[in-house]
């Protein structure tokens, strides 16, 4: 009977190869937009990492994590240098990096650190940062672009750019006067990093110390520090478990109000906020999925017309209308089944001729793996549903062939 | 033993409907070859589908071979139909997309019991269809053809191979000529006739063409059968 239905199907080729390729790419948007999800959400949680604590002026966790790793949104408050400096030298730190924002170059932010951030920070499975030109910063006037930012503001090392303060795009006070040299342009890493423009605290108190805004008070050139305040720190702890005791010390810290918080947590936690969308993607595939299961049912509905008289010829052969009802069955079982396959052979295929473009574009690496349990299940609930829709066909053809018997009448 | 026996049968497609078909007593016997001449109306498909066990009917006994019909269950009947009777169409006999040798190996598909005779014969199915489409006058190419291209009168001639094949008992034929040319028509009969003479299966050859009696031990016809329009 199998051999019947695909001598059937292919006798219908033209429409069945239009259902299977339907089914095909519904199939490979759902695990597609699956797939997309769980690395979107790893690269996520990759965009620090190697980080123990973060540390500001008093805020919620989520908008430290936001305005210092992913330079969303700003901070109302700073934190002082000399609290900065006392935490440093805490027995169980073993780094501190000082950050500063609040500047930017044509809507790209500015993040004034020290050299010790590129010794530092990591992203990804402990990945540092690396160069694809010149090199880090030493001194006054210099900065590092992240590889987005050189490509978006088309700088090359040795070229010359300007910081404005605040951060939107346009901005009322250009530093005209203080152009900075680019001497170094980091290598891609699908993180907010790319999108940055890294500089000295030094450079940026030059820039800052001849102007009076009422504004800001990023302070003084006079003082030894290279900064009065800083808008967050990264700490590296000498060991992992200190990280909860600490982090209580530092929101308890009596001389300002800080805020600490644990890179890893505040990401889940950041994370589950974004569930609403992911949500709303899977829907609207498994949506599209839908829509090619149905157009499998339309075409089978339509070619019941004309294919009375095959059950007829069955029937006369001796089938049962079962029989005609199991035909039907079997035949969209064979397409889901074999569009579901064929859709995650579409999504390999696609994964692999576009994994280099979408690392080059966004950093982000495909990894190559059997399909998950997850995924299994999603393509085992496609084939059910398939199944179910083809009850609703295979019903109306068993109704046919009891009332038509042997004598079609069309 | 009688190929066919009916004794006060009554059918109507409607409940609470005047019968169609009301036949008091008829009975073929085995072996015979037997003309059913009826005009449209005259309830010729509601008999063939009761004879074929598509329906039962309401009232009265309807024998095949000795076996009530009624007291076989759908699906029992669908059993039997496929073991004991070959049928063929006014026309659209075969599956488009199968080949005519697939077509008339259908015969086989459901029923064990063609198999059987078929293997008792010292032959595979495939041969024997083979076989039987060769002495129909199809050629080797036609054989492994798709149906859709073959002409209506080897496609006739498939579905008799297919009707034939595993030597059913009764073989029923519902105006299968009325595509063909007077020249076709004859010669059709008369294989036909020839090959079921062969396995001495009983023929009941549904026409309207009366003229086609002179090739058959009997001819009925179907208004003197059917008492339904008189009695009601």
């Amino acid at each position: 009977m199998i051999k019947l239905a695909i001598k059937s199907l292919l006798n219908r080729r033209a429409s069945v190869l239009l259902t299977v390729i339907a089914i095909a790419v519904s199939v490979t948007l759902l695990l597609a937009v699956e797939r997309t999800r769980e690395q979107v959400q790893t690269n996520f949680a990759n965009t620090v990492s190697g980080t123990d604590l973060i540390i500001g002026a008093r805020t919620s966790q989520i908008q430290l994590l936001l305005s210092s790793v992913f330079h969303i949104g700003s901070m109302t408050n700073n934190m002082s240098w000399d609290a900065f400096n006392d935490i440093r030298s805490r027995p169980e730190v073993e780094w501190a990096v000082p950050i500063s924002l609040g500047d930017s170059v044509g809507g790209l932010p500015v993040v004034a650190t020290t050299e010790d951030y590129f010794k530092h920070f990591r992203y990804g499975s402990k990945q540092s940062l690396t160069f694809a030109a010149g090199d880090a910063f030493k001194g006054e006037k210099q900065v590092v672009l992240g590889a987005e930012a050189a490509s978006k503001l088309n700088k090359k090392v040795g070229d010359n750019i300007t910081i404005a303060h605040g951060s939107g795009g346009i901005s009322f006070s250009e530093h005209d006067d203080h152009p900075l040299t680019v001497v170094g342009i980091l290598k891609r890493t699908g993180t907010p990093v790319d999108q940055t423009i890294l500089t000295s605290l030094t450079s940026l108190e030059v820039i800052h110390g001849g102007e009076s805004h009422d504004k800001h008070d990023h302070g003084d050139s006079d003082a030894h520090p290279p900064a009065e305040s800083i808008s967050a720190a990264l700490l590296g702890l000498k060991a992992k478990p200190l990280a909860l005791r600490l982090q209580r010390q530092i929101n308890t810290y009596k001389p300002e109000p800080l805020t600490a918080l644990l890179p890893g947590m505040t990401l889940q936690e950041l994370w589950k906020t974004l569930r609403v969308f992911e949500q709303a993607l899977t829907v609207i595939s498994s949506m599209v999925v839908l829509i090619g299961l149905l157009g499998m049912l339309t075409i089978m509905l339509a070619s019941l017309r004309e294919r009375r008289r095959e059950m007829a010829v069955l029937r006369a052969v001796g089938a049962g209308p079962g029989t005609v009802f199991g035909l039907l069955v079997s035949e969209a079982l064979l397409l889901t089944v074999v569009g579901a396959a064929s859709g995650l052979a579409l999504l390999y295929l696609l994964e692999w001729s576009l994994a280099g473009v979408i690392q080059s574009q966004t950093g982000i690496v495909l990894s190559f793996a059997w399909p998950t349990v997850a995924e299994w299940w999603r393509l085992g609930l496609v084939v059910a549903t398939g199944f179910v829709l083809s009850l609703i066909p295979a019903w109306r053809a068993y109704r046919q062939s009891l009332a038509d018997g042997l004598t079609v009448k069309v | 033993m009688t190929a066919v026996s009916v004794r006060d049968l009554s059918f109507s497609w409607k409940r609470n409907e005047p019968a169609t078909l009301e036949i008091p007593e008829w009975q073929v016997q085995n072996g015979e070859t037997l003309l059913l001449r009826g005009p449209s109306g005259s309830g010729k498909s509601t008999l063939l589908s009761l004879l074929a066990g598509i329906n039962t009917p309401q009232k009265g006994e309807l024998s095949l071979f000795d076996t009530p019909l009624s007291k076989l269950s759908g699906r029992q009947r669908d059993r039997f139909r496929a073991d004991n009777i070959g049928y063929i169409f006014q026309q659209f006999n075969l599956l488009p997309y199968l080949s005519a040798l697939d077509n008339a190996l259908l015969a086989c598909q459901f029923s064990s019991i063609r198999k059987e005779r078929i293997a008792k014969a010292g032959e595979t199915p495939e041969a024997s269809a083979h076989n039987m489409l060769k002495r129909l006058g199809l050629s080797e190419s036609q054989i492994q053809q798709p149906a859709h291209s073959l002409s209506v009168g080897q496609q006739q001639r498939v579905a008799a191979a297919r009707a034939l094949l595993g030597a059913p008992p009764l073989l029923i034929a519902d105006e299968p000529t009325s595509a063909l040319d007077a020249e076709h028509r004859d010669s059709f009969i008369q294989l036909l006739l020839e090959l079921s003479a062969k396995n001495d299966t009983t023929v009941i050859f549904v026409t309207h063409d009366a003229a086609l009696s002179r090739y058959f031990d009997s001819h009925v016809e179907l208004n003197d059968l059917n008492k339904a329009g008189v009695t009601a």
